[in-house]
């Protein structure tokens, strides 16, 4: 564009449009003229009786909050696992692999999510699909639970919007072989109407009309659990069987 | 030698080369898809366009020559837009396959566009112009015409390499598409060579389908073990399993190209099972795993004593036509000079006469071993004993009571082969005492007194010579399984065990020995046979 032409609102910048130079220095980063001596100014401001009552005002801080806390007006304990937190729109939890139409997973088997994966914990094998407008699936796709960091490099990376995190945080299990899951177990997700999807690249995925933001205080003082229908609605509860392709 | 500036840098042409030859010579890329150094050179791609000063438009580098004092710029804004242009058209009706495109990771639309193009495009998905996917053409061709750039490399190539004339362009305009005839397969011995030159993944090859991502391969230069051709290669393999081979330019032995056979002949290392421990008979006849030092102690000494009783020449020394010069250097040096024998062969089949003999005008030889001239070379080949069957009549006749055997079957199978197995277990058999070295387990194993489980093509480093004499360098791929060690390290075992010097830590060393003892290969440096090689006298 040639310079001069008036730019929109996206391409001024922060300074811009606050309405100031943002190469003048501000009043405050203005140093006074004079020489302090420190020390000087300190002693001088100190005294005997600021030294007694000043910690006053900071345990009188601490005994509210004490009191607040002994009298149940604040609480920040909640009672696990009738209570559960809220967590955000794009937490990144547990791992699920979409779904098309048909049932069949939306992975073409790319290996973007495990090149990207930072602890190697993605292993999946390829197999040729009957349609050619598809030509890849995987026939095994397994992330090794207790190696995933959850940071969610993997939906980053995937060109398909085929894996998504949800906000399930309660992956437990009695054995070892139960924490590498396979493509069934990422596929079919009961639990998900409990705990609503998570990090997911593109918020059209998933048309969820109303969304739950909780501010930051209520948080707190939240009972119960988040539950979206519209989650429930979208993400059929497929259980995907590679060998019945 | 015409000189000519390329992006202020003045260079010197050999004469009659194109500026982008010149430039390739000179380390200068100019981005290109239809010019290949050893295809008829086409100019349709238009990738290749460079800026020389006084011509009024821009002129593809692959078809003009260079002039003396030509001024020529590859770099400026003027070329990057042409380029960027070429890519745009490119992309128009290019699908977006690339998670599924078994070309990504080396893919020349991608890199170009990486550096040259990074526009957004205008085209939707539903507007562009489908054509067929998928399409077998044969065992190691699959063939997509959506992807496909036109650049017609892959119809020179069979128009002049192979001169079979198996593909060509069908339809005009947007429509023109990339096949057979009828979808015939390609039913030539180097249609595999197409899937390395098309530059995008229209023509892929159905061996390394979907097996792996480029970029998690690591790459060995190496040379085939299939014949005694010798064709460059590059090993692509990661965690110790190999996954294809690609042709690396030799100008010399094979330009660019590679056959299908050889192309394949690693599988063969994976069909039967390896021998991980030496095995040695004991008094009960059985074999039973042993160490590496007991087994090379009771060989030597063993070998002494038959020397002792029936003189050195009962031993016998067959060697291998597909180890390496290394390896058959310290056997020579073990049989031959630390126990005297004198009777050596290598031939289980007439190698030293199919060792010239080419199977077809283009690269292969009916000889199917890497290394026959190698072993030619080194005095391995007596003139008396004519070969196995030689062996098997003199070691039935008594003359022969041991023998030393490295045995690696072909990575080309073909026909006969079982029939030459049949002959090695007849010697193995005739022979009181043998001693074999071989990777694969067999059945003609358990007649031998001593097996030891040595390492094969690509899982040693080492040199062969191929059938003009051209002394090649092989890298090591893969690591050897088990108790596996290369041949010249068992070799250079017996000989510390003998009581000999051993004093060679990797095959360099042995091949540093080599070249002070055989004549032939005297003043060969081992940096002198990595490509092209080098011709021994």
């Amino acid at each position: 564009m040639p310079a001069g032409f008036p730019r929109g609102r996206e391409e001024r910048s922060f300074a811009e449009k606050a309405g100031r130079d943002a190469r003048a220095p501000r009043d405050t980063m203005k140093k006074p003229a004079k020489v302090i001596n420190v020390r000087e100014r300190a002693e001088g401001e100190s005294s005997f009786a600021k030294d007694i009552f000043a910690p006053l005002a900071g345990m009188r801080l601490t005994m509210n909050r004490m009191v607040d806390n002994l009298t149940g007006k604040v609480n920040a304990t909640i009672r696990y696992p009738e209570e559960r937190r809220a967590y955000s729109d794009r937490f990144r939890g547990a791992h699920i692999l979409t779904a098309r139409e048909d049932g069949s997973p939306r992975c073409v088997a790319c290996y973007m999510c495990a090149t990207a994966c930072p602890a190697d914990c993605i292993y999946i094998e390829p197999a040729e699909h009957p349609d050619p407008l598809i030509e890849k699936y995987p026939a095994r796709f397994d992330i090794d639970m207790l190696r995933c960091v959850f940071c969610g490099f993997c939906v980053d990376a995937c060109p398909e919007e085929a894996i998504i995190m949800s906000r399930e945080t309660e992956i437990c299990a009695y054995t070892r072989e139960e924490t590498m899951w396979d493509i069934k177990r990422l596929m079919s997700r009961p639990e998900l109407p409990e705990f609503g999807l998570g990090y997911r690249p593109n918020e059209n995925l998933v048309d969820s009309t109303v969304k739950f933001t909780p501010k930051h205080k209520e948080k707190r003082k939240l009972a119960g659990r988040v539950t979206l229908k519209e989650d429930v609605e979208m993400i059929p509860h497929v259980t995907f069987d590679p060998t019945k392709d | 030698m015409p000189k000519f500036t390329l992006n202020g840098q003045e260079i010197e042409a050999k004469a009659g080369q194109t500026i982008i030859q010149a430039a390739e010579d000179h380390g200068v890329e100019i981005p290109h898809y239809c010019y290949h150094p050893d295809l008829p050179i086409d100019g349709n791609c238009r990738m290749c366009l460079v800026d020389v000063e006084k011509m009024p438009k821009l002129t593809p580098a692959c078809t003009t020559l260079v002039n003396e004092g030509m001024v020529v710029r590859s770099e400026n804004e003027r070329v990057k837009q042409a380029v960027r242009g070429v890519l745009e058209f490119l992309l128009i009706n290019h699908p977006v396959d690339c998670p599924v495109c078994d070309q990504a990771g080396e893919c020349r639309l991608q890199d170009y566009y990486m550096v040259y193009g990074l526009h957004t495009s205008e085209i939707s998905l539903g507007m562009k112009v489908r054509k067929r996917k998928v399409i077998d053409l044969g065992p190691m061709v699959v063939l997509d015409q959506e992807r496909c750039v036109l650049c017609s490399r892959c119809i020179r190539f069979f128009d002049h390499v192979t001169e079979t004339g198996e593909m060509q362009f069908f339809g005009r305009g947007d429509h023109v598409a990339i096949g057979t005839f009828q979808d015939r397969p390609l039913d030539n011995p180097y249609s595999g060579n197409v899937v390395d030159i098309c530059p995008v993944g229209a023509l892929t090859s159905r061996d390394f389908r979907f097996k792996c991502r480029v970029w998690f391969l690591h790459a060995t230069d190496s040379i085939c073990g299939g014949c005694s051709t010798g064709c460059a290669v590059r090993i692509d393999h990661r965690d110790g399993a190999i996954f294809r081979m690609i042709p690396r330019r030799n100008p010399e032995v094979n330009r660019s190209w590679l056959c299908d056979e050889g192309r394949l002949s690693f599988h063969e290392l994976n069909k039967t099972e390896r021998i991980s421990r030496p095995l040695m008979k004991g008094r009960d006849g059985v074999q039973a795993p042993v160490t590496w030092e007991e087994a090379v102690r009771s060989i030597d000494a063993r070998l002494k004593e038959i020397r002792a009783a029936n003189g050195a020449g009962s031993i016998l020394g067959f060697a291998s036509p597909s180890a390496t010069n290394e390896g058959l250097f310290l056997f020579k040096r073990y049989v031959g000079d630390q126990l005297g024998a004198t009777q050596f062969d290598f031939r289980v089949d007439s190698e030293d006469k199919n060792v010239l003999e080419e199977e077809d005008q283009i690269l292969r030889h009916f000889d199917k071993h890497p290394n026959s001239i190698g072993a030619i070379k080194l005095g391995l080949m007596s003139k008396e004993l004519g070969g196995i069957d030689g062996a098997i009549e003199a070691a039935r006749a008594g003359q022969i009571k041991a023998g030393v055997v490295i045995y690696f079957p072909p990575l080309v199978r073909r026909p006969c082969d079982e029939e030459v197995e049949g002959r090695v277990f007849e010697l193995i058999d005739v022979l009181e005492y043998s001693v074999v070295l071989a990777a694969h387990k067999s059945e003609w194993q358990t007649a031998a007194s001593v097996v030891l489980p040595v390492t094969p093509w690509s899982e040693e480093e080492g040199t062969y010579t191929n059938f003009e004499g051209r002394v090649q360098f092989a890298g090591k791929a893969i690591d050897a399984g088990g108790d596996a060690l290369a041949v010249w390290e068992a070799f250079a075992m017996l000989l510390h065990a003998s009581g000999a010097e051993s004093p060679w830590m990797s095959a360099e060393d042995v091949f540093a020995t080599l070249t002070e003892h055989v004549p032939a290969y005297r003043e060969v440096t081992l940096d002198k046979t990595r490509l092209p090689g080098v011709i021994v006298g």
